[in-house]
């Protein structure tokens, strides 16, 4: 009896297995973006997060030329410094390098979120 | 905005009974409720040999064989626990109880920051509006208010103790804003706040004389006893998993400080010992548990399943991309490459995180898929790698190239808003036990958590904690043959390994066949029948999983680590489900498709009890408290 309860459950074990879908990862045909310009007076009623991210990408034209400058010369900085870091832009001491890691609400380092 | 609460959701215990949702009104607040008496079981009587102040403590631990006393013991290394050790052991001993090594929790993997008011043109009212906000109007207001108004001073001490945090170049904390907040207030260093803080506080535990850790100490369960109508904690038995013995701690006051759940589910940003443990142990010591529905997920997790190389082991935590990606102009699609955002959201990708994590987890369920598909290809490549080297590079080293093909992603949970239900005290209704962090549910999150505030409330409530403990700790006394109170948990060596091995084996098993039925039936879109029917799967696992392990052998009273933390799972998934069931409405974290509405009138905590537990299941049970009879067929 234990071995038929114990077989049924590895059965519906592995249905659960993985199977690998047929994509074949072409690149997508060009997208039209939505006008996201139009949104950005929609008023958010839940978080007010919505509204964060609308402010910094409204303000995102004007320092994206700003944060491309200072990308590159970080780049080429040593990774490895220690907090002799200062951030142009902002002031901080000792801090991350390149964009601002909250400019999308979350906190990133180079694509990766940590905290949200 | 909220009023104080002054009422809640009543829901009877975890069982497959159905829940049934009373509003019942208190007309004290919650701390008159989780009034602390003295104990009345051990005579209040002072002993000297107890006598600490001022003294130094290292002979007060007695031991007696695998017995060991304390004053204080603190179940979990994190930032919650840390903090209230140092302070306690001024006036007493502490033991520090902790399943792997001391730096393996939650708090060493949050990298964001601490959220606080510390800037002059900040302000605690808008901290606290931030907070009442995110958390869809379900928190308890004057936890909120503690939470911000101490937050602080709590962070000035951290500093004060060693931790490092970012400054400006005019000597000030650099503060960040991240999303939800009003003002800059994310106290950070660099990306590893966590870690540092952990670091900070672990340097001073390690040279306080007064503090033992034992770590690879594996809490079972606590000792509770009854005194007439109130249960009181007398401490906790543990596994040393290094040498397989059973430790019993006795204790007057316990904290528990253990942390979250996120492996109830397959993709969660928490590390491994993440396996509900505190909330298990306290619900089965008849702590009551609040607000369980509200899970949070991160929507975009890189899913392992999509990568063309699998990683060799099994990720042990997530790898979270950032908004920033679809901030960025990244897309997402399903696995047929249709763009679905624009379906659920005006704002299509840039809408907020929760409805995209709500999307996804439509898309999945419905198309019955394991992940989507976030596409940046389309970017520059020169941007895409500048941007997110990162994410790049780790998707690069399992043979996919972000720059020319989408990354597959999945949502993954982080962190649970719920907890063991605590006054602001800390104090819990179990008399001697407090709890603080992830395991507590303070009413500080309510339906969602603000970003970078679960440090934050950690720190203030372990602070909180200290003084009532103190004075709990010194109303009591302990009577050293307390120890046979309990039944002693018992380490399987008579199984021999073939069984053993057995018993490991399914037990892995059980454990992704769990927490595959939570990601599909209690995920983040979620409907009365999922729920019902995840009840329903959940108590055939869990009934033939106890089965296979009584039929092969193992007693009521046998401990490994592996089946402790999956009897745990066990509790802590049926009180999510539990709460979810309860819970006829949408709000915050929590959605269901056939209550798809906020209802005022449900604006009110989710709380369990638990009932006498002459029936039910191994994991619904303390381990001491089993019944007599022996077959469990």
């Amino acid at each position: 009896m234990a071995k038929t309860s114990l077989s049924r459950l590895f059965a519906s074990l592995s249905e659960h297995s993985i199977t690998k879908p047929s994509f074949t990862g072409s690149r997508s045909d060009s997208v039209t973006r939505p006008a996201y310009n139009s949104v950005t007076r929609f008023v958010c009623s839940s978080a007010q997060e919505t509204q964060l991210i609308r402010e910094e990408r409204s303000n995102e034209g004007d320092r994206e030329a700003a944060k491309e400058n200072l990308e590159s010369v970080n780049k080429e900085e040593d990774e490895g410094e220690d907090g002799d870091h200062v951030n142009k832009e902002t002031g901080e001491v000792g801090g991350p390098k390149g964009p601002e890691p909250t400019r999308y609400g979350d906190w990133e380092r180079n694509g990766r979120c940590s905290d949200f | 905005m909220g009023q104080s609460y002054k009422q809640a959701i009543w829901v009877p215990s975890v069982t497959f009974n159905g829940c049934l949702q009373r509003e019942l009104s208190w007309s004290c607040g919650v701390s008159k409720f989780l009034q602390i008496r003295k104990c009345n079981l051990f005579r209040s009587r002072t002993n000297e040999n107890w006598k600490s102040f001022g003294t130094v403590i290292t002979s007060a631990y007695l031991r007696d064989g695998s017995t060991k006393y304390f004053d204080f013991a603190v179940i979990g290394s994190g930032v919650a626990g840390l903090r209230y050790a140092l302070e306690v052991a001024k006036h007493g001993s502490v033991a520090i109880i902790t399943k792997a090594e001391p730096h393996e929790s939650n708090t060493n993997y949050a990298q964001g920051g601490v959220s606080a008011v510390l800037c002059p043109s900040d302000s605690v009212e808008s901290h606290m509006q931030d907070t009442i906000v995110a958390g869809a109007y379900l928190c308890d207001e004057e936890s909120v208010k503690v939470v911000c108004t101490e937050g602080p001073d709590r962070i000035r001490e951290l500093i004060a103790m060693g931790a490092s945090f970012d400054h400006g170049d005019d000597g000030n904390l650099h503060l960040a804003r991240e999303g939800g907040h009003s003002h800059h207030r994310i106290v950070h260093a660099a990306d590893m706040t966590g870690r540092e803080i952990e670091r900070a506080l672990l340097e001073a535990v390690v040279n306080d004389p007064n503090i033992s850790v034992f770590k690879h100490h594996f809490a079972i369960d606590l000792l509770t006893s009854q005194d007439g109508s109130d249960t009181v904690c007398h401490g906790i038995d543990a596994l040393n998993t290094e040498t397989q013995e059973v430790v019993r701690f006795i204790s007057k006051v316990t904290l528990l400080a253990s942390g979250g759940a996120g492996h109830i589910y397959p993709s969660t940003t928490n590390p491994l010992v993440a396996t509900g443990d505190g909330m298990a142990m306290a619900h089965r010591a008849q702590a009551v548990i609040s607000n369980m529905e509200f899970v949070q997920f991160h929507p975009t997790a890189l899913a392992d399943e999509g990568l063309p190389i699998k990683p060799k082991k099994t990720r042990e935590n997530s790898f979270l991309i950032t908004e920033a990606v679809r901030g960025d102009g990244g897309i997402l699609y399903n696995l047929s490459m249709e763009r679905f955002m624009p379906l659920y959201d005006g704002r299509a990708e840039l809408a907020p995180r929760d409805v995209v994590a709500r999307s996804i987890d439509d898309q999945l369920k419905k198309r019955n898929e394991k992940y989507v598909l976030l596409d940046i290809s389309h970017k520059p490549r020169e941007k895409i790698l500048s941007h997110f080297p990162n994410i790049a590079n780790e998707c690069l080293q399992h043979g996919l190239d972000i720059t020319q093909q989408p990354i597959p992603v999945v949502p993954a949970a982080h962190y649970m808003c719920g907890g063991v239900r605590a006054g602001l005290q800390g104090e819990t209704n179990v008399h001697g036990l407090y709890v603080a962090g992830e395991v507590a549910c303070t009413g500080l999150h309510g339906a969602n958590r603000l970003a970078s505030n679960s440090l934050l409330e950690a720190l203030v409530f372990a602070r909180r904690a200290v003084q009532p403990s103190i004075n709990y700790m010194k109303s009591s006394s302990l009577d050293l043959s307390a120890s046979s109170l309990w039944t002693r948990p018992l380490v399987p060596k008579s199984l021999g390994s073939d069984v053993m091995h057995k018993i490991l084996r399914i037990t892995k098993e059980v454990r992704k066949e769990l927490q595959s039925i939570m990601w599909k039936y209690v995920g983040i879109v979620r409907s009365t029948s999922r729920l019902q029917e995840a009840e329903q799967k959940i108590g055939k696992l869990e009934a033939k999983w106890e089965t296979y392990l009584f039929e092969h052998g193992w007693q009521q009273t046998m401990v490994a680590l592996e089946a402790c933390e999956m009897r745990n799972l066990f509790c802590c998934a049926k009180l999510v489900v539990s709460s979810a069931l309860a819970r006829h409405e949408s709000r915050g974290l929590h959605y269901m498709t056939d209550f798809p509405h906020l209802e005022e009138s449900k604006r009110l905590p989710t709380v369990i009890f638990p009932s006498s537990h002459t029936t039910g299941t191994w994991s619904s049970r303390q381990l001491h408290q089993q019944p007599i009879v022996k077959s469990m067929v």
